[in-house]
C-alpha cells in the first residue's frame, strides 16, 4: 500500500544522493570531463562573492521572518481570541490568503505596488509622507522583499498561536476570568507560556518557507542575476543556467543540509505529539 | 460590562485596520485589470477606474488560455493521486508505528524531508532524471516531478489525520480478520474523508502555484503552466499594469475560488502541518 509514496520519496532520496556525489566532482561548462576533487568544489564556493551575498541574504530573510513573524503572529492571535469566533475566521482567512496565490503572482503584484511613480508611493506624496525608493536601492529592495514575505507568511504564525491558544483549558482562562484577570493578564501568564508548540512550530515552518524562496526573489528581481535579491536557491539555478554544474550540486547539498537539520527535529516532534500522541 | 464591550470593539477595529493592509494587494489586483491602458499610464494603482473595460483581459487571454488549460491537466491529477496514495502510506505508518516504531521513524522522517526540502536544490539531478527517461518537458514529467514532493506532502498531512479515529474500530475490524485493504477502504477511508479533502486541496493549491518546477521542467510554450505564463506580463518596459493584474487574476482566479469555497479546508491542511489535526 505504501509503495508508491516509498517510490516518490526513494527518488527525492536519489536524487539528493546523486547531488552529493556530484558536488564532489568539478563538472562545469569550463571542463567537460569531470573529475573527483574531493571537497574542491566547496573551497571554491566559499570564496566566491555570490556565494556569501546569496547565503547572508537567505540568513536574513528567514532570521529576520522569524525574528518579526513570530511576536507580530503572537499579537494578531492575541487579538483574535478575544474575538468573537465568525470574525475570527473570517480575519484568519485574510492573514492566510497570500498562500491561496502563487508567489510569482504575489511577486508581480508587488512590483507595481513598488513603482515609484504609481505605486503606494502615489499615496504617500499625497498624504504629505516621505516616499521610499523601494526597488531602487540596494538596501530598500532588501526591505521591499522582506515586507512582501512578511505579508505572506505571517499568516501561518498566526494561525500556529491562535491553534496554541484556544488548546489552552478554558477552565482556567474562566477561573482567571473569575479572579479579575483582564485580556492582558490572560494573554501574558496564561496564553503565551503555554504555547510552546506554536512557538516550535511556526519558528520552524518560518524557516523552512523563507529559506527555500524562489519566486518571489526571482519576480520582484526580474530573475536570478538581481544581486540584491540574490539568495542561495536563486543562486544554485544561477550556477545551473551558467553551467557551473558541481558548484550547483554543492550549494544544493549545502541547502539541504541546513533544511534538514531543522526538517528531522520537526518530523520527530511532530510524530510524538500529533500520531503517537504522547 | 460595558468597559468590555468597549475593548472588545477597540481590539475589532485595530484587527480591521491591519486586514485591509492585508487586503490592499489584493484589492489592487482585483482592480487595475479594469482598467484602460490610458488609465493605466497615468492614475496610481491603488485607485479604482473610472472607465470599466475589460479589453486588458481580452489582450492577456491569447497568451494566457492554453496555460490555464495546462495547469488544470496538471494540478488535479497531481492532487488527487498524490492524495489517494499518500493516504494508504500513511495508513501503513500508523498500522507499522505500534510494532516497528524505528520505521515510521524513519518513513515520518522521509516524508517530512520531501515535503519541506527546498525542492530547487533538487534541480540538477531532476533534469538529468528527468532527461534520460525522456519525461523532460512533457505534461507527464511535470506531474512526475511534482509527485516526487506533492505524494509525501499528503502522506504527511494523511499521518496526521488518521490517528484522529478512534482506535476500537481500526482494531475490531482488525480482529475480525479485515485484510489491511478492507480496512483502509471500508473503516479508514470512510472516516477521514475531511482530512482527506483538506489533503487534497492543500496539494492542488500549492501544484497550482508551483512556479519552479514548469520554469525549469519545460521548454516550449505550448506547455507553459500558468505561473510561468504570467511572468512575461511582470512588468518592465512596454507593459501596462492593466494587463500584468488581468494577468494575475486570470493565475490566481482557480485558487482563490477554491479558497473563498473550501477555504476551511485548506486551513485545516495547514493547521495541521503545525498543531496536528485538531488545529483551528
Amino acid at each position: 500500500m505504501a509503495i508508491p509514496t516509498l517510490f516518490f520519496s526513494g527518488v527525492l532520496l536519489y536524487l539528493v544522493a546523486w547531488n552529493i556525489y556530484l558536488s564532489f566532482l568539478n563538472w562545469s561548462l569550463v571542463s567537460r570531463i569531470p573529475k573527483f576533487v574531493g571537497f574542491g568544489t566547496y573551497s571554491y564556493l566559499l570564496h566566491q562573492y555570490f556565494f556569501k551575498i546569496g547565503a547572508m541574504h537567505s540568513a536574513i530573510f528567514s532570521l529576520g521572518l522569524i525574528a518579526i513573524g513570530n511576536p507580530l503572529g503572537i499579537f494578531l492571535a492575541g487579538i483574535l481570541y478575544f474575538l468573537p469566533n465568525k470574525f475570527r475566521t473570517l480575519m484568519v482567512s485574510i492573514f492566510l490568503y497570500p498562500l491561496a496565490i502563487s508567489m510569482a503572482t504575489n511577486g508581480l503584484i508587488w512590483t507595481w505596488l513598488f513603482n515609484l511613480h504609481l505605486g503606494v508611493d502615489y499615496a504617500l506624496r499625497l498624504i504629505h509622507l516621505p516616499t521610499i525608493p523601494w526597488l531602487t536601492t540596494p538596501t530598500t529592495t532588501i526591505g521591499a522583499l522582506f515586507l512582501v514575505e512578511i505579508w505572506a507568511y505571517t499568516g501561518l504564525a498566526v494561525l500556529f498561536y491562535l491553534a496554541s491558544f484556544m488548546g489552552v483549558d478554558k477552565s482556567i482562562i474562566e477561573a482567571a476570568r473569575i479572579d479579575k484577570a483582564g485580556g492582558f493578564k490572560i494573554l501574558f501568564k496564561i496564553l503565551i507560556p503555554n504555547s510552546m508548540n506554536g512557538f516550535i512550530v511556526s519558528t520552524a515552518l518560518l524557516f523552512l518557507f523563507s529559506f527555500r524562496l524562489f519566486s518571489l526573489p526571482y519576480v520582484i528581481g526580474g530573475g536570478p542575476t538581481n544581486l540584491n535579491l540574490m539568495t542561495l536557491v536563486t543562486y544554485l539555478y544561477y550556477l545551473f543556467y551558467s553551467e557551473f554544474f558541481s558548484a550547483s550540486a554543492a550549494t544544493s547539498v549545502i541547502v539541504t543540509v541546513v533544511a534538514t537539520a531543522v526538517i528531522i527535529p520537526y518530523a520527530l516532534y511532530g510524530i510524538k505529539r500529533w500520531i503517537r500522541r504522547e | 460590562m460595558n468597559s468590555r464591550l468597549i475593548k472588545y470593539i477597540i481590539l475589532e477595529i485595530i484587527a480591521i485596520i491591519i486586514a485591509i493592509f492585508w487586503l490592499i494587494p489584493l484589492y489592487s489586483m482585483l482592480i487595475n485589470g479594469f482598467k484602460t491602458n490610458f488609465e493605466a499610464t497615468a492614475t496610481p494603482v491603488l485607485f479604482p477606474p473610472k472607465v470599466f473595460t475589460i479589453s486588458s483581459y481580452i489582450t492577456v487571454w491569447g497568451e494566457m488560455k492554453r496555460p490555464l488549460i495546462n495547469s488544470i491537466i496538471i494540478a488535479i491529477p497531481v492532487a488527487f493521486i498524490s492524495t489517494i496514495f499518500g493516504e494508504m502510506a500513511a495508513y501503513f505508518f500508523y498500522v507499522t508505528s505500534e510494532r516497528m516504531p524505528a520505521v515510521s521513524n524513519t518513513g515520518f522522517s522521509i516524508i517530512s524531508l520531501a515535503t519541506f526540502i527546498p525542492y530547487q536544490a533538487t534541480l540538477l539531478p531532476l533534469i538529468e532524471l528527468e532527461a534520460s527517461w525522456g519525461l523532460f518537458n512533457s505534461y507527464q514529467g511535470l506531474i512526475f516531478a511534482l509527485l516526487i514532493f506533492y505524494m509525501p506532502t499528503a502522506a504527511l498531512l494523511m499521518s496526521i489525520f488518521i490517528p484522529v479515529i478512534p482506535k476500537y474500530l481500526i482494531e475490531a475490524a482488525r480482529i475480525d480478520k479485515a485484510s489491511d485493504w478492507t480496512v483502509f477502504w471500508k473503516v479508514v477511508f470512510p472516516l477521514t474523508i475531511p482530512g482527506f479533502l483538506a489533503t487534497m486541496i492543500f496539494v492542488f493549491i500549492e501544484s497550482w502555484n508551483n512556479f519552479f518546477m514548469p520554469l525549469v521542467l519545460t521548454s516550449s510554450p505550448s506547455l507553459r503552466l500558468i505561473p510561468v505564463a504570467e511572468r512575461a506580463f511582470t512588468g518592465g518596459y512596454g507593459t501596462l499594469y492593466n494587463d500584468s493584474y488581468a494577468a494575475a487574476v486570470i493565475a490566481s482566479i482557480v485558487p482563490l475560488v477554491v479558497f473563498i469555497i473550501l477555504g476551511r479546508y485548506f486551513i485545516k491542511g495547514l493547521a495541521a502541518l503545525g498543531g496536528g489535526a485538531k488545529g483551528v
